[in-house]
Protein backbone atom coordinates (compact mmCIF):
# COMPACT_ATOMS: atom_id res chain seq x y z
CA UNK A 1 0.00 0.00 0.00
CA UNK A 2 1.26 3.20 -1.08
CA UNK A 3 1.01 6.29 1.50
CA UNK A 4 -2.15 8.10 -0.84
CA UNK A 5 -3.80 4.20 -0.37
CA UNK A 6 -3.26 4.66 3.55
CA UNK A 7 -5.53 7.61 3.42
CA UNK A 8 -8.26 5.78 2.28
CA UNK A 9 -9.81 5.00 5.62
CA UNK A 10 -9.77 8.92 6.45
CA UNK A 11 -10.86 9.79 2.85
CA UNK A 12 -13.87 7.75 3.07
CA UNK A 13 -14.80 9.85 6.48
CA UNK A 14 -14.58 13.40 5.02
CA UNK A 15 -16.06 11.87 1.67
CA UNK A 16 -19.28 10.99 3.80
CA UNK A 17 -19.59 13.92 5.40
CA UNK A 18 -19.29 16.12 1.99
CA UNK A 19 -21.89 13.68 0.68
CA UNK A 20 -24.10 14.19 3.89
CA UNK A 21 -23.55 17.89 3.33
CA UNK A 22 -24.70 18.00 -0.10
CA UNK A 23 -27.27 15.21 0.28
CA UNK A 24 -28.98 17.97 3.37
CA UNK A 25 -29.81 20.33 0.41
CA UNK A 26 -31.80 18.16 -1.56
CA UNK A 27 -33.44 15.82 1.20
CA UNK A 28 -37.21 16.26 2.05
CA UNK A 29 -37.76 16.48 5.75
CA UNK A 30 -38.95 13.38 6.62
CA UNK A 31 -36.23 11.59 4.90
CA UNK A 32 -33.60 13.12 6.62
CA UNK A 33 -32.85 9.85 8.42
CA UNK A 34 -31.23 8.82 5.27
CA UNK A 35 -28.41 11.03 5.99
CA UNK A 36 -27.49 8.71 9.11
CA UNK A 37 -27.34 5.91 7.47
CA UNK A 38 -25.03 7.60 5.03
CA UNK A 39 -22.99 8.13 8.04
CA UNK A 40 -23.19 5.06 9.39
CA UNK A 41 -22.11 3.51 5.75
CA UNK A 42 -19.07 5.68 6.06
CA UNK A 43 -18.00 4.74 9.68
CA UNK A 44 -18.74 0.89 8.73
CA UNK A 45 -16.05 1.47 5.82
CA UNK A 46 -13.68 2.95 7.35
CA UNK A 47 -13.61 0.21 10.12
CA UNK A 48 -13.15 -2.41 7.78
CA UNK A 49 -10.34 -0.89 5.97
CA UNK A 50 -8.93 0.14 9.41
CA UNK A 51 -8.82 -3.09 10.41
CA UNK A 52 -6.72 -4.46 7.02
CA UNK A 53 -4.18 -2.57 8.75
CA UNK A 54 -4.06 -3.91 12.54
CA UNK A 55 -0.68 -5.25 13.67
CA UNK A 56 1.19 -4.01 10.10
CA UNK A 57 2.32 -1.26 11.83
CA UNK A 58 3.59 1.02 9.31
CA UNK A 59 3.80 5.13 8.65
CA UNK A 60 2.91 7.02 5.37
CA UNK A 61 4.61 10.35 3.95
CA UNK A 62 7.92 9.97 5.62
CA UNK A 63 6.33 9.05 9.12
CA UNK A 64 3.81 11.59 9.21
CA UNK A 65 1.02 9.57 9.26
CA UNK A 66 1.66 6.34 11.78
CA UNK A 67 -0.64 3.88 11.31
CA UNK A 68 0.39 1.48 14.56
CA UNK A 69 -1.90 -0.64 16.78
CA UNK A 70 -2.35 2.31 19.41
CA UNK A 71 -3.65 4.55 16.38
CA UNK A 72 -6.27 1.71 15.04
CA UNK A 73 -7.45 0.49 18.34
CA UNK A 74 -8.55 4.49 19.57
CA UNK A 75 -9.55 4.66 15.29
CA UNK A 76 -12.02 1.87 16.15
CA UNK A 77 -13.17 3.26 19.62
CA UNK A 78 -13.44 6.60 18.18
CA UNK A 79 -15.78 5.16 15.33
CA UNK A 80 -17.65 2.88 17.90
CA UNK A 81 -17.97 6.26 20.07
CA UNK A 82 -19.45 8.57 16.66
CA UNK A 83 -21.53 5.39 15.73
CA UNK A 84 -23.25 5.67 18.96
CA UNK A 85 -23.58 9.46 19.16
CA UNK A 86 -24.72 9.60 15.50
CA UNK A 87 -27.66 7.00 16.77
CA UNK A 88 -28.45 8.53 19.76
CA UNK A 89 -28.89 11.52 18.17
CA UNK A 90 -31.24 10.97 15.34
CA UNK A 91 -34.69 11.46 17.17
CA UNK A 92 -33.37 13.98 19.25
CA UNK A 93 -31.83 16.20 16.48
CA UNK A 94 -35.50 16.12 15.22
CA UNK A 95 -37.67 16.48 18.64
CA UNK A 96 -35.03 19.59 19.10
CA UNK A 97 -35.53 21.19 15.85
CA UNK A 98 -32.01 21.36 14.75
CA UNK A 99 -30.25 20.81 11.57
CA UNK A 100 -29.59 16.93 10.85
CA UNK A 101 -27.31 17.54 8.26
CA UNK A 102 -24.90 19.92 10.17
CA UNK A 103 -24.86 17.22 12.96
CA UNK A 104 -23.76 14.24 10.54
CA UNK A 105 -21.41 15.80 8.87
CA UNK A 106 -19.80 18.00 11.44
CA UNK A 107 -19.67 14.54 13.66
CA UNK A 108 -17.83 13.16 10.46
CA UNK A 109 -15.60 15.70 10.23
CA UNK A 110 -14.83 16.10 14.19
CA UNK A 111 -13.98 12.19 13.93
CA UNK A 112 -11.41 12.56 10.79
CA UNK A 113 -10.04 15.30 13.28
CA UNK A 114 -9.27 12.51 16.04
CA UNK A 115 -7.94 10.48 13.25
CA UNK A 116 -5.65 12.87 12.18
CA UNK A 117 -4.56 13.37 16.07
CA UNK A 118 -4.01 9.87 16.64
CA UNK A 119 -2.20 8.65 14.24
CA UNK A 120 0.41 10.94 14.28
CA UNK A 121 3.94 11.26 16.06
CA UNK A 122 4.51 14.69 14.54
CA UNK A 123 3.17 17.90 16.50
CA UNK A 124 2.11 19.97 13.73
CA UNK A 125 0.55 17.16 11.87
CA UNK A 126 -1.39 16.29 15.93
CA UNK A 127 -1.85 19.86 15.75
CA UNK A 128 -3.83 20.49 12.55
CA UNK A 129 -5.57 17.24 13.90
CA UNK A 130 -7.00 18.83 16.61
CA UNK A 131 -7.79 22.03 15.14
CA UNK A 132 -10.27 19.92 12.57
CA UNK A 133 -11.54 18.64 15.31
CA UNK A 134 -11.72 21.63 17.49
CA UNK A 135 -13.61 23.74 14.27
CA UNK A 136 -16.43 21.15 14.04
CA UNK A 137 -16.69 21.42 17.85
CA UNK A 138 -17.45 24.83 18.11
CA UNK A 139 -20.09 24.48 14.92
CA UNK A 140 -21.40 21.41 16.71
CA UNK A 141 -21.83 23.18 20.14
CA UNK A 142 -23.89 25.61 18.87
CA UNK A 143 -26.16 23.52 16.82
CA UNK A 144 -29.51 24.58 18.20
CA UNK A 145 -29.24 27.63 17.28
CA UNK A 146 -32.68 29.54 18.58
CA UNK A 147 -31.44 28.00 22.01
CA UNK A 148 -29.36 30.78 23.81
CA UNK A 149 -27.41 28.39 26.12
CA UNK A 150 -26.31 26.70 22.87
CA UNK A 151 -25.26 29.60 21.21
CA UNK A 152 -23.24 30.81 24.62
CA UNK A 153 -21.39 27.38 24.98
CA UNK A 154 -20.59 27.59 21.09
CA UNK A 155 -18.78 31.17 21.92
CA UNK A 156 -17.37 30.22 24.95
CA UNK A 157 -16.12 27.07 23.90
CA UNK A 158 -14.47 28.60 20.46
CA UNK A 159 -13.11 31.44 22.69
CA UNK A 160 -11.44 29.14 25.15
CA UNK A 161 -11.01 26.64 22.22
CA UNK A 162 -8.70 28.77 20.05
CA UNK A 163 -6.65 30.80 23.18
CA UNK A 164 -5.44 27.22 23.90
CA UNK A 165 -4.51 26.64 20.15
CA UNK A 166 -2.39 29.70 20.41
CA UNK A 167 -0.64 28.34 23.77
CA UNK A 168 -0.09 25.07 21.81
CA UNK A 169 1.13 26.95 18.50
CA UNK A 170 3.67 29.54 20.11
CA UNK A 171 5.07 26.32 22.67
CA UNK A 172 5.56 24.06 19.27
CA UNK A 173 7.06 27.16 17.99
CA UNK A 174 9.97 27.23 20.71
CA UNK A 175 10.59 23.26 20.75
CA UNK A 176 11.05 23.98 16.96
CA UNK A 177 13.34 26.83 17.58
CA UNK A 178 15.71 24.50 20.21
CA UNK A 179 15.17 21.00 19.12
CA UNK A 180 15.41 21.71 15.12
CA UNK A 181 12.61 19.06 14.57
CA UNK A 182 8.41 18.37 15.99
CA UNK A 183 8.80 14.72 15.53
CA UNK A 184 8.35 13.53 19.38
CA UNK A 185 10.96 10.80 18.72
CA UNK A 186 13.01 13.44 17.48
CA UNK A 187 11.74 15.76 20.63
CA UNK A 188 12.79 12.41 22.81
CA UNK A 189 15.77 12.13 22.08
CA UNK A 190 16.96 16.43 22.14
CA UNK A 191 15.74 16.27 25.43
CA UNK A 192 17.71 12.68 26.53
CA UNK A 193 21.36 14.73 25.27
CA UNK A 194 20.61 17.98 27.87
CA UNK A 195 19.56 20.87 25.80
CA UNK A 196 21.52 23.82 24.87
CA UNK A 197 18.70 26.22 25.61
CA UNK A 198 17.51 24.37 28.96
CA UNK A 199 15.48 26.82 30.20
CA UNK A 200 13.62 27.91 26.59
CA UNK A 201 12.97 24.54 25.44
CA UNK A 202 11.28 23.59 29.11
CA UNK A 203 9.18 26.64 28.67
CA UNK A 204 8.06 25.53 24.97
CA UNK A 205 7.20 22.02 26.30
CA UNK A 206 5.46 23.35 29.23
CA UNK A 207 2.88 25.93 26.68
CA UNK A 208 2.39 22.75 24.46
CA UNK A 209 1.79 20.85 27.63
CA UNK A 210 -0.60 23.54 28.90
CA UNK A 211 -2.27 23.87 25.40
CA UNK A 212 -3.50 19.96 25.35
CA UNK A 213 -4.76 20.92 29.39
CA UNK A 214 -7.21 23.37 28.23
CA UNK A 215 -8.21 20.87 25.23
CA UNK A 216 -8.81 17.61 27.92
CA UNK A 217 -10.05 20.03 30.68
CA UNK A 218 -7.53 19.68 33.45
CA UNK A 219 -8.38 21.83 36.51
CA UNK A 220 -7.09 24.70 36.71
CA UNK A 221 -8.13 24.86 32.41
CA UNK A 222 -11.59 23.50 32.99
CA UNK A 223 -13.34 26.81 33.47
CA UNK A 224 -14.79 26.27 30.10
CA UNK A 225 -16.00 22.69 30.00
CA UNK A 226 -19.17 23.00 32.80
CA UNK A 227 -20.71 25.69 30.59
CA UNK A 228 -20.13 24.34 27.01
CA UNK A 229 -20.95 20.82 28.02
CA UNK A 230 -24.54 22.12 30.03
CA UNK A 231 -25.64 24.68 26.94
CA UNK A 232 -24.74 22.28 24.05
CA UNK A 233 -27.14 19.38 22.40
CA UNK A 234 -27.01 16.52 24.84
CA UNK A 235 -25.67 13.91 22.27
CA UNK A 236 -22.86 16.70 21.50
CA UNK A 237 -22.12 16.70 24.98
CA UNK A 238 -21.82 12.86 24.86
CA UNK A 239 -19.51 13.09 21.97
CA UNK A 240 -17.06 15.97 23.66
CA UNK A 241 -16.86 13.76 26.89
CA UNK A 242 -15.77 10.98 25.20
CA UNK A 243 -14.19 11.83 21.66
CA UNK A 244 -11.24 15.08 22.04
CA UNK A 245 -10.84 13.85 25.73
CA UNK A 246 -9.41 10.30 24.44
CA UNK A 247 -7.70 11.63 21.66
CA UNK A 248 -5.45 14.41 23.80
CA UNK A 249 -4.44 11.72 26.28
CA UNK A 250 -3.43 9.71 23.55
CA UNK A 251 -1.37 12.46 22.52
CA UNK A 252 -0.24 12.63 26.09
CA UNK A 253 1.10 9.26 26.68
CA UNK A 254 2.92 9.10 22.79
CA UNK A 255 4.70 12.15 23.81
CA UNK A 256 5.25 12.00 28.04
CA UNK A 257 5.51 8.44 28.80
CA UNK A 258 9.39 8.12 27.28
CA UNK A 259 9.99 11.24 28.27
CA UNK A 260 9.39 10.41 31.95
CA UNK A 261 12.49 8.10 31.76
CA UNK A 262 15.22 10.15 30.94
CA UNK A 263 14.44 13.14 29.20
CA UNK A 264 16.03 16.60 30.51
CA UNK A 265 13.95 18.08 33.12
CA UNK A 266 11.35 15.35 33.63
CA UNK A 267 11.39 15.80 37.08
CA UNK A 268 10.09 18.88 37.43
CA UNK A 269 7.38 18.79 34.65
CA UNK A 270 6.39 15.35 36.46
CA UNK A 271 6.01 17.52 39.93
CA UNK A 272 3.71 19.75 37.75
CA UNK A 273 1.01 17.07 36.26
CA UNK A 274 1.20 15.19 39.45
CA UNK A 275 -0.50 18.45 41.20
CA UNK A 276 -2.75 19.35 38.32
CA UNK A 277 -3.89 15.60 38.61
CA UNK A 278 -4.55 15.74 42.05
CA UNK A 279 -6.14 19.02 41.50
CA UNK A 280 -8.49 17.28 38.75
CA UNK A 281 -9.21 14.98 40.76
CA UNK A 282 -10.53 16.51 44.03
CA UNK A 283 -11.59 19.61 42.52
CA UNK A 284 -13.45 18.02 40.15
CA UNK A 285 -15.40 15.61 42.35
CA UNK A 286 -15.93 18.58 44.50
CA UNK A 287 -17.85 21.26 42.54
CA UNK A 288 -19.31 17.88 41.38
CA UNK A 289 -21.79 17.47 44.10
CA UNK A 290 -23.64 20.71 44.35
CA UNK A 291 -24.88 20.43 41.26
CA UNK A 292 -28.62 20.39 40.58
CA UNK A 293 -28.12 19.56 36.78
CA UNK A 294 -27.45 16.42 35.54
CA UNK A 295 -25.59 18.03 32.57
CA UNK A 296 -23.43 20.00 34.48
CA UNK A 297 -22.48 17.28 37.08
CA UNK A 298 -21.56 14.74 34.41
CA UNK A 299 -19.17 17.61 33.49
CA UNK A 300 -17.64 17.66 36.34
CA UNK A 301 -17.38 14.10 36.80
CA UNK A 302 -16.12 13.98 33.19
CA UNK A 303 -13.19 16.35 34.12
CA UNK A 304 -12.68 13.97 37.20
CA UNK A 305 -12.61 11.13 35.07
CA UNK A 306 -9.84 13.25 33.34
CA UNK A 307 -7.49 13.56 36.62
CA UNK A 308 -7.56 9.36 36.58
CA UNK A 309 -6.74 9.70 33.19
CA UNK A 310 -3.95 11.91 33.71
CA UNK A 311 -2.54 9.20 36.46
CA UNK A 312 -2.18 6.49 33.87
CA UNK A 313 -0.57 9.14 31.89
CA UNK A 314 1.75 9.84 35.44
CA UNK A 315 2.32 6.20 35.52
CA UNK A 316 2.94 5.94 31.89
CA UNK A 317 0.86 2.62 31.72
CA UNK A 318 -0.39 2.56 27.88
CA UNK A 319 -2.67 -0.28 29.37
CA UNK A 320 -4.53 1.07 31.70
CA UNK A 321 -5.26 4.20 29.80
CA UNK A 322 -6.49 2.26 27.00
CA UNK A 323 -8.82 0.17 29.31
CA UNK A 324 -10.19 3.43 30.89
CA UNK A 325 -10.79 5.24 27.72
CA UNK A 326 -12.91 2.25 26.48
CA UNK A 327 -14.82 1.55 29.37
CA UNK A 328 -15.19 5.27 29.74
CA UNK A 329 -16.81 5.75 25.90
CA UNK A 330 -19.10 2.86 26.49
CA UNK A 331 -20.60 4.55 30.39
CA UNK A 332 -20.42 8.35 29.48
CA UNK A 333 -22.48 7.82 25.98
CA UNK A 334 -24.72 5.31 28.02
CA UNK A 335 -25.35 7.95 30.91
CA UNK A 336 -25.97 10.61 28.12
CA UNK A 337 -27.61 8.49 26.05
CA UNK A 338 -30.14 7.83 29.49
CA UNK A 339 -30.48 11.82 29.81
CA UNK A 340 -31.66 11.59 25.80
CA UNK A 341 -34.37 9.04 26.62
CA UNK A 342 -35.50 11.57 29.25
CA UNK A 343 -36.31 14.20 26.23
CA UNK A 344 -39.74 15.44 25.02
CA UNK A 345 -40.99 17.14 21.92
CA UNK A 346 -38.99 20.86 22.37
CA UNK A 347 -37.77 19.61 25.77
CA UNK A 348 -35.10 18.69 27.86
CA UNK A 349 -35.26 17.32 31.32
CA UNK A 350 -32.17 17.62 33.14
CA UNK A 351 -32.63 19.07 36.82
CA UNK A 352 -32.17 16.41 39.39
CA UNK A 353 -36.17 17.51 40.26
CA UNK A 354 -37.16 15.96 37.34
CA UNK A 355 -35.80 12.86 37.92
CA UNK A 356 -37.87 12.06 41.37
CA UNK A 357 -39.83 9.23 40.87
CA UNK A 358 -38.72 8.31 37.06
CA UNK A 359 -37.15 4.63 38.40
CA UNK A 360 -41.04 3.67 39.00
CA UNK A 361 -43.00 5.48 36.07
CA UNK A 362 -39.95 4.36 33.82
CA UNK A 363 -38.61 1.18 34.89
CA UNK A 364 -36.17 0.13 31.99
CA UNK A 365 -34.61 3.63 31.67
CA UNK A 366 -34.48 3.96 35.41
CA UNK A 367 -32.36 0.74 35.93
CA UNK A 368 -29.81 1.13 33.11
CA UNK A 369 -29.43 4.60 33.93
CA UNK A 370 -28.28 3.75 37.48
CA UNK A 371 -26.13 1.03 36.29
CA UNK A 372 -24.49 3.93 33.87
CA UNK A 373 -24.07 5.72 37.14
CA UNK A 374 -22.83 2.74 39.29
CA UNK A 375 -20.29 2.13 36.40
CA UNK A 376 -19.00 5.90 36.62
CA UNK A 377 -18.97 5.63 40.64
CA UNK A 378 -17.08 2.35 40.45
CA UNK A 379 -18.94 -0.22 41.79
CA UNK A 380 -17.77 -3.55 40.39
CA UNK A 381 -19.17 -5.64 38.53
CA UNK A 382 -19.27 -3.04 36.65
CA UNK A 383 -16.22 -1.88 33.76
CA UNK A 384 -15.63 1.81 35.70
CA UNK A 385 -14.69 -0.69 38.71
CA UNK A 386 -11.89 -2.83 36.49
CA UNK A 387 -11.19 0.75 34.63
CA UNK A 388 -9.93 3.00 38.25
CA UNK A 389 -8.75 -0.40 39.87
CA UNK A 390 -6.00 -1.25 36.77
CA UNK A 391 -5.05 2.73 37.15
CA UNK A 392 -4.39 2.24 40.30
CA UNK A 393 -3.04 -0.60 40.32
CA UNK A 394 -0.34 0.99 37.57
CA UNK A 395 -0.18 3.92 39.89
CA UNK A 396 0.98 2.25 42.95
CA UNK A 397 3.86 0.16 41.03
CA UNK A 398 5.37 3.12 39.89
CA UNK A 399 5.22 4.45 43.49
CA UNK A 400 2.70 6.73 42.77
CA UNK A 401 0.94 5.87 46.23
CA UNK A 402 0.13 9.27 47.64
CA UNK A 403 -1.47 10.57 44.37
CA UNK A 404 -3.77 7.10 44.46
CA UNK A 405 -4.25 7.67 47.80
CA UNK A 406 -6.05 11.55 46.82
CA UNK A 407 -7.56 9.40 43.81
CA UNK A 408 -9.39 7.14 45.69
CA UNK A 409 -10.88 9.55 48.37
CA UNK A 410 -11.89 11.90 45.21
CA UNK A 411 -13.47 8.94 43.89
CA UNK A 412 -15.31 7.75 47.30
CA UNK A 413 -16.91 11.71 47.18
CA UNK A 414 -17.91 11.03 43.77
CA UNK A 415 -20.13 8.14 45.05
CA UNK A 416 -21.95 10.97 46.52
CA UNK A 417 -23.23 12.68 43.88
CA UNK A 418 -23.77 9.80 41.67
CA UNK A 419 -25.90 7.82 44.05
CA UNK A 420 -27.35 11.10 44.73
CA UNK A 421 -29.44 10.47 41.39
CA UNK A 422 -30.16 6.96 42.31
CA UNK A 423 -31.80 7.91 44.78
CA UNK A 424 -34.01 10.26 43.53
CA UNK A 425 -34.90 7.94 41.03
CA UNK A 426 -36.30 5.81 43.49
CA UNK A 427 -36.57 7.25 46.72
CA UNK A 428 -38.51 10.47 46.02
CA UNK A 429 -42.06 10.33 44.66
CA UNK A 430 -42.65 12.51 41.22
CA UNK A 431 -42.54 15.79 41.72
CA UNK A 432 -42.93 17.22 38.21
CA UNK A 433 -44.58 15.91 35.19
CA UNK A 434 -42.37 14.83 32.71
CA UNK A 435 -43.59 14.22 29.81
CA UNK A 436 -41.34 12.20 27.34
CA UNK A 437 -41.10 10.48 23.61
CA UNK A 438 -41.19 6.94 24.25
CA UNK A 439 -40.41 5.46 20.76
CA UNK A 440 -36.84 5.81 19.72
CA UNK A 441 -35.00 2.61 18.27
CA UNK A 442 -31.73 3.87 17.94
CA UNK A 443 -31.40 5.13 21.27
CA UNK A 444 -32.61 1.90 22.83
CA UNK A 445 -30.37 0.18 20.64
CA UNK A 446 -27.04 2.37 21.86
CA UNK A 447 -28.52 2.18 25.15
CA UNK A 448 -28.59 -1.85 25.10
CA UNK A 449 -24.90 -2.08 23.70
CA UNK A 450 -23.65 0.12 25.90
CA UNK A 451 -24.78 -1.39 28.84
CA UNK A 452 -23.25 -4.86 27.15
CA UNK A 453 -20.14 -2.75 26.99
CA UNK A 454 -20.10 -1.81 30.51
CA UNK A 455 -20.85 -5.17 32.04
CA UNK A 456 -18.66 -7.12 29.55
CA UNK A 457 -15.46 -5.27 30.07
CA UNK A 458 -16.00 -5.40 34.00
CA UNK A 459 -16.72 -9.32 34.10
CA UNK A 460 -14.98 -10.47 30.87
CA UNK A 461 -12.42 -7.98 30.29
CA UNK A 462 -10.06 -10.14 28.39
CA UNK A 463 -10.96 -9.66 24.88
CA UNK A 464 -10.46 -7.03 25.39
CA UNK A 465 -7.48 -6.49 27.20
CA UNK A 466 -5.90 -8.80 24.83
CA UNK A 467 -6.79 -6.29 21.79
CA UNK A 468 -4.99 -3.49 24.31
CA UNK A 469 -1.99 -5.42 25.06
CA UNK A 470 -1.59 -5.78 21.37
CA UNK A 471 -1.61 -2.25 20.94
CA UNK A 472 0.32 -0.99 23.91
CA UNK A 473 2.79 -3.11 22.69
CA UNK A 474 3.27 -0.96 19.48
CA UNK A 475 3.18 1.93 21.95
CA UNK A 476 7.13 3.07 22.28
CA UNK B 1 20.99 42.42 8.55
CA UNK B 2 18.53 42.17 11.55
CA UNK B 3 19.06 39.17 14.01
CA UNK B 4 16.99 36.62 14.42
CA UNK B 5 16.88 37.15 17.62
CA UNK B 6 15.32 40.18 17.73
CA UNK B 7 12.54 38.57 15.83
CA UNK B 8 12.18 36.39 18.50
CA UNK B 9 12.05 38.68 21.45
CA UNK B 10 9.08 40.74 19.30
CA UNK B 11 6.92 37.32 18.89
CA UNK B 12 7.35 36.90 22.76
CA UNK B 13 6.19 40.57 22.95
CA UNK B 14 3.36 40.62 21.11
CA UNK B 15 2.40 37.15 22.70
CA UNK B 16 2.40 38.30 25.57
CA UNK B 17 0.12 41.41 24.47
CA UNK B 18 -2.10 38.88 23.24
CA UNK B 19 -2.67 37.12 26.13
CA UNK B 20 -3.04 40.64 28.02
CA UNK B 21 -5.95 42.02 25.72
CA UNK B 22 -7.68 38.48 26.08
CA UNK B 23 -8.37 38.93 29.48
CA UNK B 24 -8.24 42.93 29.76
CA UNK B 25 -11.26 43.26 26.86
CA UNK B 26 -14.58 42.61 27.26
CA UNK B 27 -16.00 42.37 23.71
CA UNK B 28 -15.71 39.15 21.83
CA UNK B 29 -14.05 40.63 18.73
CA UNK B 30 -11.23 42.12 20.66
CA UNK B 31 -10.77 39.08 22.15
CA UNK B 32 -11.30 37.27 19.03
CA UNK B 33 -8.61 39.50 17.56
CA UNK B 34 -6.15 39.05 20.40
CA UNK B 35 -6.06 35.36 19.54
CA UNK B 36 -5.17 36.35 16.46
CA UNK B 37 -2.13 38.59 17.30
CA UNK B 38 -1.02 35.34 19.27
CA UNK B 39 -1.22 33.18 16.45
CA UNK B 40 0.40 35.74 14.68
CA UNK B 41 3.31 35.82 17.07
CA UNK B 42 3.79 31.92 16.94
CA UNK B 43 4.12 32.23 13.23
CA UNK B 44 6.68 34.85 13.67
CA UNK B 45 8.37 32.32 16.04
CA UNK B 46 8.47 29.94 14.15
CA UNK B 47 10.52 31.64 11.67
CA UNK B 48 12.51 33.61 14.13
CA UNK B 49 13.68 30.45 15.49
CA UNK B 50 13.85 28.19 12.44
CA UNK B 51 17.69 28.52 11.79
CA UNK B 52 18.95 28.42 8.55
CA UNK B 53 18.52 24.46 7.85
CA UNK B 54 15.17 24.10 8.73
CA UNK B 55 13.81 27.46 7.36
CA UNK B 56 11.91 25.96 4.55
CA UNK B 57 10.18 23.64 6.80
CA UNK B 58 9.20 26.49 9.08
CA UNK B 59 7.72 28.55 6.30
CA UNK B 60 5.52 25.14 5.31
CA UNK B 61 4.16 24.99 8.89
CA UNK B 62 3.27 28.91 8.95
CA UNK B 63 1.15 28.49 5.91
CA UNK B 64 -0.43 25.68 7.64
CA UNK B 65 -1.30 27.75 10.80
CA UNK B 66 -2.29 30.64 8.55
CA UNK B 67 -4.84 28.61 6.92
CA UNK B 68 -6.04 27.07 10.42
CA UNK B 69 -6.19 31.47 11.51
CA UNK B 70 -8.60 31.54 8.98
CA UNK B 71 -10.72 28.61 9.50
CA UNK B 72 -11.30 29.74 12.73
CA UNK B 73 -11.52 32.91 11.66
CA UNK B 74 -14.87 31.71 9.62
CA UNK B 75 -16.52 29.79 12.33
CA UNK B 76 -15.70 32.40 15.07
CA UNK B 77 -17.27 35.80 13.09
CA UNK B 78 -20.20 33.03 12.49
CA UNK B 79 -20.79 32.81 15.96
CA UNK B 80 -20.19 36.00 17.20
CA UNK B 81 -23.04 36.83 14.38
CA UNK B 82 -25.15 34.33 16.05
CA UNK B 83 -25.05 36.00 19.19
CA UNK B 84 -25.03 39.39 18.68
CA UNK B 85 -28.37 38.78 16.29
CA UNK B 86 -29.66 37.42 20.04
CA UNK B 87 -28.23 39.49 22.13
CA UNK B 88 -28.03 42.56 20.01
CA UNK B 89 -24.83 43.19 22.03
CA UNK B 90 -21.46 41.18 21.84
CA UNK B 91 -20.04 42.46 25.52
CA UNK B 92 -18.95 38.99 27.62
CA UNK B 93 -20.91 40.50 30.65
CA UNK B 94 -24.56 39.48 28.52
CA UNK B 95 -23.45 35.99 28.54
CA UNK B 96 -24.10 34.79 31.84
CA UNK B 97 -27.05 32.21 31.28
CA UNK B 98 -24.71 29.40 33.15
CA UNK B 99 -23.36 29.25 36.20
CA UNK B 100 -22.35 26.91 39.19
Amino acid sequence: MNSFGATVPLLLIVGGALLVFLLEAFLKKENKNYLAYVSLFALIGCGILSAKAWNAGRSYFDGMLRLDNPALFLTFLFLIAVAFVILIGMKYISMQDANHGEFYGLLLLALSGLMIMVSSTNLIVIFLGLEVLSVSSYALAGLKRKDDKSSESAIKYFLMGSFASAFLVFGMAILFGTAQTLDISGLIAFFKTGPDNQVLSLVGFGLVLVGLAFKIAIVPFHMWAPDVYEGAPTPVTAFFSVGPKAAGFAVLIRLLAPYWNAGFGSAKLFAFLWALAALTTLVGSLIALRQKNIKRMLAYSSIANGGYMLIAVLAGDGTALLFFLTTYVFMSIGAFGSLIALTGNGREYNELEDFAGIGFKYPWIGAIFAVFLLSLAGFPPTGGFLAKFYVFVGAVRQGLTSLVLIAVLASLISVYYYLRIVVYMYMREPEREVSIELENPALYLVLFLSLYGVLQLGIFPGNVLYLIKQAVSALF
Amino acid sequence: MIPPGYFFILSVVLFSLGIIAFFLKRDLITQFMAIEIMLNAANLAFLALAGSSNFLDAQVIVFFIITVAAAEAAIGLAIVLLIFRKKKTIKTETLNSMKG
